[in-house]
């Protein structure tokens, strides 16, 4: 392969001055002789060699300067030889152990395959800028509560930052919910943004088709417009053309005027975007918190100067406002970057879980190190003769290094394959309150990071060994015929290695130990209703084709009792919201005939098959019934919390609350006498605090049951799923308008879990790994010694002891590093509680059973892992293995 | 060396010592020798061109180099053929035939018209 001779020695610069001299004159003395020979005297002869020969020093110059560039030249093929040599070498050192080369590239896969999967998620969700230009200049601001944290903003506090400030390029509100969409394909429910006209201008955005919104169409009274998302406008609109497009959003005709790209998910889940302003005149009072503001900083303002400016501006604008109640007032302003306010949630169990993959890792390494270690005692021989044959220490490090770095490539090429399909995967498991998932993919950084990541793996467990066996003296080896010294000589790195397996180990199983547990507390709960057989559907009835409130109460009464006659439906009733639902209204409402008696509650509106078709238990009282409608006596039921938190011991029944803030009834302010009380149900989470709650008829309320309702039926067969179609049928023939998206209770309850879940399983996943890894890792190491023990085993075996004796022997000192290792990790264990403290339900961070289960768990494992080796290898007949030697 | 022995032609050198190695090592004075005895004394080889020219060679891969005792007694560089040297030298072998055949037809015409 080369155009250069290999088998040249290495000649430094010294030396190839010295041989052009020797070679020169060695010429001349050759000459010399010849002319002496010749009869010329010793002296003559020399001069006139030397004259022949001609200018010697140019000549030995021109042979320096040639010999040093060939050298040079040389030199680098050679490094370059000898790196394919080494890669030669170390390919066929691994294929002549193909069980262990893939085990080794197996473990390393799965260390490296799980860490770059989690890493493309952080990257995509928490790393990469959001899709806008400049986008480190977009913020987030939020009015200030009265604890300091963040709270949606007033639609007249927006207004004079708006005018007022002079930290912003670019200021806008927004708001997002469901609504019933009619004009498409099909009519459906899906996320309509309002926002005030900047949004276009704050984020940068051009539209694909048509135009956005102009400031015309946002004042009060204009036609309204809409803009749709890319994806809509294909899926649903056919990608017609926008001339004369109209779409029908809760009883609203608007004009289709533009197509905005798919990428702008802004507001997170918006398919159309309406002004603001048409939707009527804004509340003046500076405590409806209804919208979220976001800004554009100008150039040269950070986050805290655009903060210092608003706070000190929103703390005089409310100064101005004696009268509004100060529990509901803003203290001031908060200004985040927008990236981090979107991505907090799913910060920390990312975090987490990209620690968790690390520690795989590492587990990963460590087993790794003490396999080559092993493998490096039991081939200390072939490295003393080629020691002794006259490869040098770097020489063999360097053979050794390589031979990891093969690995790691092997590793690292499995491993992203592996990733990507773990990326696949989380992206169709991941729950949808990670933000940004879906656009997660392995890109250039993701692999940058997996290269340097295997790179410094193969450091990790190929540098320890090669340092070991290196430093070690050939004669030694030789000497001993290349037994190697056991486990003795070296039971420190032993220990070391096995127990941080082990310690690791511990630490990832007691994580997830404590969120399996958490999550297992969560399913516990008593959330106060019954979801295992009820079938929910989120209903939004068009208000063109029902234009009165009367008329959608007249729907709602009309299928209710239909379905009730249905034998597969046990009860049926209606719920402005369901529990761990999307939404869950709380505000003021008002006690006792006296509207300075005030509380803060939840607000639900009911029909009186609700609570049935739901099982939430009638504790006092009557519940609803039909003859609660408009016009009869106003009524209403309270949940225990509210009846012990406001009537402390008394009784709630015969009391009066009314709707407060949430009632559209504002000339009436009608106070409703309690007819019941109801056990408590945890609407907003299943792992909060159930809040105290007031339940109206549902018919004494119609005005918002135009926002839409959610249908509740109770199977009578048990089983939910079995009644979906005969809900769907029926509300089909009850209006075709209808979009109907059915889903089980039980499915809410699940989703409102699935972020807990989605963690607490890819946590648990890693620590069976880990602890997979732990136990391949002692089984191996125990092997090992039992193998390089056999003679002593045998001498032992034929001197009478018997063979428990000899696996105790073994087993004692195998779990002796393990105990070491359970030592460090309860101590580290014990400690990284705190990481996951705030994903924990009802399970303290250092619980002790938690604790006490891993280190049960892995004892068991590291017992069985180490017993199977020392066992078989007493299995052998004693004088077989001392003859072997 | 007689004074009017020949002078190498430029270009000639590398294959005439290539020649010379052909049959077995040699150190750089044997070369020399080699060249004068062969040609009986008709070409001399510029002794201070040699040992650079060596080297080049060495340098190109067509010869190889090691330290070792002469006939003599004395300490000697041998020069060997490599198997590309041996391949380069039947190549100029043929490469010369050529010209030498090309440039006596040229000269004979010449003198025979």
């Amino acid at each position: 392969m080369s155009e250069y001779p290999r088998r040249r020695r290495v000649v430094s610069r010294g030396t190839i001055r010295d041989d052009v001299e020797r070679e020169l004159e060695s010429h001349v003395q050759m000459r010399t002789d010849e002319l002496m020979q010749d009869g010329w005297s010793r002296e003559e002869a020399e001069a006139e060699a030397r004259r022949l020969l001609g200018p010697r020093a140019e000549i030995a110059r021109q042979c320096e300067s040639i010999s040093r560039s060939h050298e040079r030249v040389a030199r680098r093929w050679r490094a370059m030889d000898t790196v394919v040599q080494d890669l030669k070498y170390a390919t066929r050192t691994l294929l002549r152990s193909p069980g262990f080369a893939v085990v080794a590239v197996v473990t390393l896969a799965l260390g490296i395959g799980a860490n770059t999967a989690i890493f493309s998620v952080v990257d995509g969700v928490l790393l990469e800028p959001l899709p806008y230009p400049d986008s480190d200049e977009l913020v987030r601001v939020h009015e200030r509560n009265r604890d300091g944290g963040p709270m949606n903003v007033a639609w007249a506090n927006f207004q004079d930052w708006r005018s007022e400030s002079t930290v912003f390029d670019g200021l806008f509100a927004f708001g997002i919910g469901q609504t019933t969409v009619l004009g498409g394909e099909r009519p459906l429910t899906t996320g309509v943004a309002t926002m005030t006209q900047a949004m276009w201008a704050t984020l940068a955005v051009a539209p694909v088709q048509g135009r956005f919104t102009l400031p015309e169409d946002h004042v009060p009274g204009a036609a309204p417009v809409v803009v749709v998302r890319e994806g809509f406008w294909r899926n649903e609109l056919g990608a017609r053309p926008m001339d004369g497009l109209r779409l029908e959003l809760n009883g609203v005709t608007a004009t289709v005027v533009g197509v905005a790209p798919e990428s702008l998910d802004f507001p997170v889940g918006s398919s159309l975007w309406v002004p603001a302003e048409i939707l009527g005149p804004m509340s003046t009072s500076r405590t409806a918190h209804n919208w979220r503001v976001v800004g554009r900083l100008s150039e040269g303002v950070s986050a805290e100067g655009a903060e210092e400016q608003v706070d000190g501006l929103t703390r005089r604008i409310v100064q101005s406002e004696p009268d509004a109640d100060p529990d509901y007032l803003a203290t001031g302003a908060l200004v985040r970057p927008l990236q981090d306010v979107m991505v907090g949630s799913a910060r920390a169990p990312l975090l987490l879980l990209l620690g968790a993959a690390g520690v795989v890792l590492l587990i990963a390494c460590t087993n790794l190190a003490s396999t080559l270690l092993a493998r490096g005692a039991n081939r200390s021989r072939e490295l003393a003769v080629r020691s002794s044959l006259g490869a040098g220490r770097g020489r063999l490090l360097r053979q050794l290094t390589t031979e990891s770095l093969v690995l790691a490539a092997g590793g690292a090429i499995a491993g992203v394959a592996l990733g990507s399909l773990l990326v696949a995967l989380l992206k169709r498991l991941g729950p949808g309150s990670v933000p940004r998932l879906q656009s997660v993919a392995i890109d250039g950084s993701v692999l940058l990071y997996a290269v340097a990541l295997s790179a410094g793996t193969a450091v990790l467990f190929g540098l320890l060994p090669a340092a070991r066996l290196v430093r070690r003296s050939p004669v030694d080896d030789l000497r001993q015929g290349g037994r190697g010294n056991a486990l003795g000589g070296r039971s420190a790195a032993w220990t070391l290695l096995v127990g941080s397996e082990v310690a690791l180990a511990l630490v990832l199983l007691v994580a997830s130990g404590l969120l399996v547990r958490s999550f297992r507390s969560a399913l516990a709960v008593d959330a106060g209703f019954d979801a295992s057989d009820v079938i929910t559907a989120p209903l939004s009835l068009s208000r063109v084709k029902y234009e009165t409130p009367a008329e959608h109460a007249a729907f709602y009464r009309r299928i209710v009792s239909d379905l009730a006659e249905e034998p597969a439906i046990e009860s049926v009733g209606v719920l402005s919201v369901i529990p761990l639902g999307r939404f869950f209204p709380t505000g003021r409402v008002e006690l006792d005939d006296d509207l300075e008696k005030q509380a803060n509650a939840g607000y639900v509106l009911a029909s009186p098959g609700a609570f049935q078709a739901l099982d939430i238990p009638l504790l006092e009282g009557r519940a609803f019934t039909e003859r609660d409608e408009a016009g009869a006596p106003w009524v209403a039921i309270v949940s225990r919390s509210f009846a012990d938190e406001y009537w402390p011991g008394e009784p709630a029944v015969g009391r009066t609350v009314s709707g407060g803030g949430m009632d559209d009834l504002w000339e009436e302010r009608p106070f409703s006498r309690v007819v019941g009380v109801v056990g408590d149900v945890r609407f907003q989470e299943l792992t909060g605090e159930a809040r105290p709650t007031v339940y109206f008829p549902l018919a004494q309320r119609p005005f918002r049951i135009q926002f839409g309702s959610t249908l509740v039926a109770e199977s009578a067969s048990g089983d939910a799923a079995t009644v979906g179609p005969l809900l769907r049928s029926m509300l089909q023939e009850a209006d075709p308008d209808i979009p109907v998206s059915l889903a089980t209770q039980e499915e809410i309850v699940g989703s409102s879990l699935a972020g807990r879940e989605f963690t607490m399983l890819l946590l648990a996943g890693f620590s069976i790994l880990a602890v997979i890894l732990a136990v391949v890792g002692i089984y191996g190491v125990v092997s090992y010694s039992v193998a390089t023990r056999t003679k002593e085993m045998g001498i032992r075996l034929a001197l009478g002891a018997d063979r428990r004796g000899v696996v105790e022997l073994v087993m004692k000192s195998a779990m002796g590093m393990v105990a070491v290792g359970l030592l460090v990790g309860g101590v580290a264990a014990y400690f990284t509680g705190s990481v996951v403290e705030g994903m924990l339900y009802e399970v303290g961070p250092r619980d002790p059973m938690t604790l006490l289960g891993g280190v049960a768990l892995l004892t068991l494992a590291a017992t069985l892992a180490s017993w199977f080796p020392a066992y078989s290898g007493t299995r052998v007949d004693p004088m077989v293995t001392m003859r072997a030697e | 060396m007689s004074k009017d022995s020949l002078e190498l032609i430029k270009g000639t050198l590398d294959v005439v010592i290539l020649k010379t190695l052909e049959s077995g090592a040699r150190h750089g004075y044997g070369i020399s020798r080699w060249v004068r005895g062969a040609t009986g004394d008709d070409l001399s080889i510029d002794e201070g061109a040699l040992y650079p020219a060596l080297r080049r060679l060495e340098k190109r891969g067509f010869v190889e180099s090691e330290w070792g005792v002469s006939d003599t007694g004395r300490d000697a560089k041998f020069y060997r053929l490599t198997p590309e040297g041996r391949r380069e030298l039947s190549q100029s072998v043929q490469h010369w035939e050529r010209y030498v055949e090309a440039m006596s037809r040229v000269l004979g015409t010449a003198a025979g018209a």
